[in-house]
């Protein structure tokens, strides 16, 4: 079975993936949501900044992250002041993630809501529901088992994510090692291959879990 | 005086709209016209859920021209009915009933009313057309509308079921008093809901007005199928609106006709004679309006039909 040290490595895939999604749901739901919408000033820039990080090499988000929220970076000795540290933490590994992540939630989030019948929002309106009403009355429950399926989905991405994480939060064991940061540690240790092994089955074997339950909730969410 | 006052332009591509309309606030007004005459997007502009290049709208003298949809107090049935699927029968109305501005009548009275009560807890994906057809008025009566919209609910109703929603909706209106236009393209079904008539084509009103007086439009017979030809009557034991009579399915006898029932024979007087491709239309006047009928013209002459000549109009009983 899994040894205490891969546990651990397990449990802060989890917490980084866990809180990676959690953190940037509302984000992704709000960008979905309007993406979703036939037209609006600033959409196209929206949509550029939501698919941003699939372009840019997860090396470079990392940096950017680093530059910005680093002790020495803009915002990071404000937070600083506060006692708040992003880097080199979990939290920071959390956050990477949630910026990698950002554009596969939107995409399957967005999908849910350009499913909704818009003439069931007009329905809303003539019964007096305003458009805040509408969209927490009828989109969001309408969208919701989609959403579900975009948060597995969301949540698969997360365990896999390296680039970003290494480069803004490095590769700690027992704080910012998440699973493909500790294959990559061991591949550097000679003689490390079957350890290798053995953490890469069990993260292939977690995303086909993921990947299952999103097509489960997504056919749920098709038959709803 | 009338309820509901609008001044609409709006272009989209090669269509244009272009209609002033006064909707009385008693009775049920019929707008009626071809498809694509532009009543649905009419509607839509009313409802405020499509924006006119040029709109003044005022109910009861209140200027709705720049309120949002949910502001404006306008109700809408779909033809789709578009209940919310998320919900079930009862919260859908519910859903009217917790953002009515005021009082909003009790569901078990509304839902008895219109014979759903034994569906207030079905989704509303098991229901049969007119079932969704009934919540939908229901659940839009519920959100207290001043003036309610109505994009032929019946359209997705066969025959019976048809002639029993009209008589749901004619009910409707005179238990809750609440003034209502109607689209609809069928002749049958204006005639047996509309007490007035707002006749579209190509996005212009052609003819308006009370029922019987505005049918009689030439503008508004021009709109018509050759088949639907014919004049709207107000026959005495009709309860409301008037019929609408095809003229193939008058007949003219020039001596009283015996052992016919009586509640189908007319007393008339020959008006005018229009000698069509396919017949001779004979302009009928009688207590109960205009009549026309339609004949062949070796029938005319049999009869020796001519103006102020006497005559009785024999109306088939399944044309009633």
């Amino acid at each position: 079975m899994l040894s205490g040290e891969e546990l651990q490595i397990l449990a802060t895939s989890f917490w980084v993936a866990a809180n990676a999604v959690l953190w940037s749901l509302p984000f992704a739901i709000a960008a979905a949501f309007a993406l979703s919408r036939p037209r609006f000033p600033g959409k196209l820039l929206l949509d550029a900044i939501a698919h941003l990080p699939i372009i840019l090499p997860p090396v470079l988000v990392g940096f950017v992250l680093l530059m910005l929220l680093g002790r020495r970076g803009a915002v990071g000795a404000l937070l600083a002041q506060f006692g708040i540290q992003f880097a080199f933490t979990a939290k920071g590994a959390a956050l990477a993630t949630a910026v990698m992540i950002f554009p596969v939630f939107v995409r399957s989030i967005r999908l849910a809501f350009e499913a909704t019948d818009r003439g069931l929002f007009e329905a809303a309106a003539v019964l007096r529901a305003g458009p805040l009403d509408r969209f927490f009355s009828v989109a969001l429950p309408l969208a919701g088992p989609g959403i579900l399926a975009g948060m597995v989905m969301a949540f698969a991405t997360a365990l896999g994510e390296f680039g970003a994480v290494i480069t803004f939060a490095a590769n700690i064991p027992g704080k910012t090692q998440t699973l493909p940061l500790a294959i990559y540690a061991v591949l550097q240790q000679p003689g490390g291959e079957a350890e290798a092994a053995r953490l890469a089955l069990l993260s292939f074997l977690l995303a086909l879990l993921g990947l299952a339950a999103a097509a489960l909730l997504q056919r749920w969410a098709v038959r709803e | 005086m009338s309820l509901l006052q609008a001044d609409i332009e709006m272009r989209q591509g090669e269509f244009s709209l272009e209609a002033r309309l006064e909707i009385p606030g008693d009775g049920i007004t019929v707008l009626f016209g071809p498809s694509g005459s532009g009543k649905s997007t009419l509607l839509a502009v009313l409802a405020g859920l499509s924006r006119a290049d040029r709109q003044t709208i005022a109910l009861g003298g209140r200027d709705l021209s720049h309120l949002l949809p949910h502001q404006r107090g306008i109700g809408l049935v779909f033809q789709d009915a578009r209940l919310f699927p998320h919900l079930s029968v009862r919260r859908n109305i519910e859903y009217a009933a917790r953002r009515a501005p005021r009082g909003a009548p009790a569901i078990e009275k509304v839902a008895q009313f219109f014979d759903i009560a034994g569906l207030l807890d079905r989704r509303v994906r098991n229901l049969s057309g007119g079932e969704k057809s009934r919540v939908a008025l229901a659940r839009a009566l519920v959100s207290r509308p001043d003036f309610l919209l109505l994009d032929e609910p019946f359209a997705a109703l066969d025959g019976t079921r048809r002639r029993a929603f009209i008589q749901v909706l004619i009910h409707m209106h005179r238990a809750w008093r609440l003034p209502m236009l109607v689209v609809t393209h069928n002749i049958d079904d204006a005639a047996a809901l509309g007490s007035h008539l707002v006749a579209l084509k190509e996005g212009r009103v052609v003819a308006a007005g009370e029922f019987a007086q505005a049918s009689r439009d030439p503008q508004f017979q021009a709109l018509l199928d050759s088949h639907d030809t014919g004049a709207a009557v107000r026959l005495a034991h009709s309860q409301h609106g008037g019929h609408w009579l095809r003229a193939d399915q008058v007949l003219i006898a020039t001596e009283e006709p015996k052992a016919v029932s009586a509640r189908n024979i007319l007393p008339a007087t020959v008006q005018r004679l229009a000698h069509e491709p396919d017949g001779v239309l004979v302009e009928l006047a009688t207590e109960a309006g205009v009549i026309l009928s339609r004949l062949t013209p070796e029938a005319v002459a049999e009869l020796g039909l001519a103006p102020q000549k006497k005559a009785w109009a024999l109306v088939k009983a399944h044309a009633l």
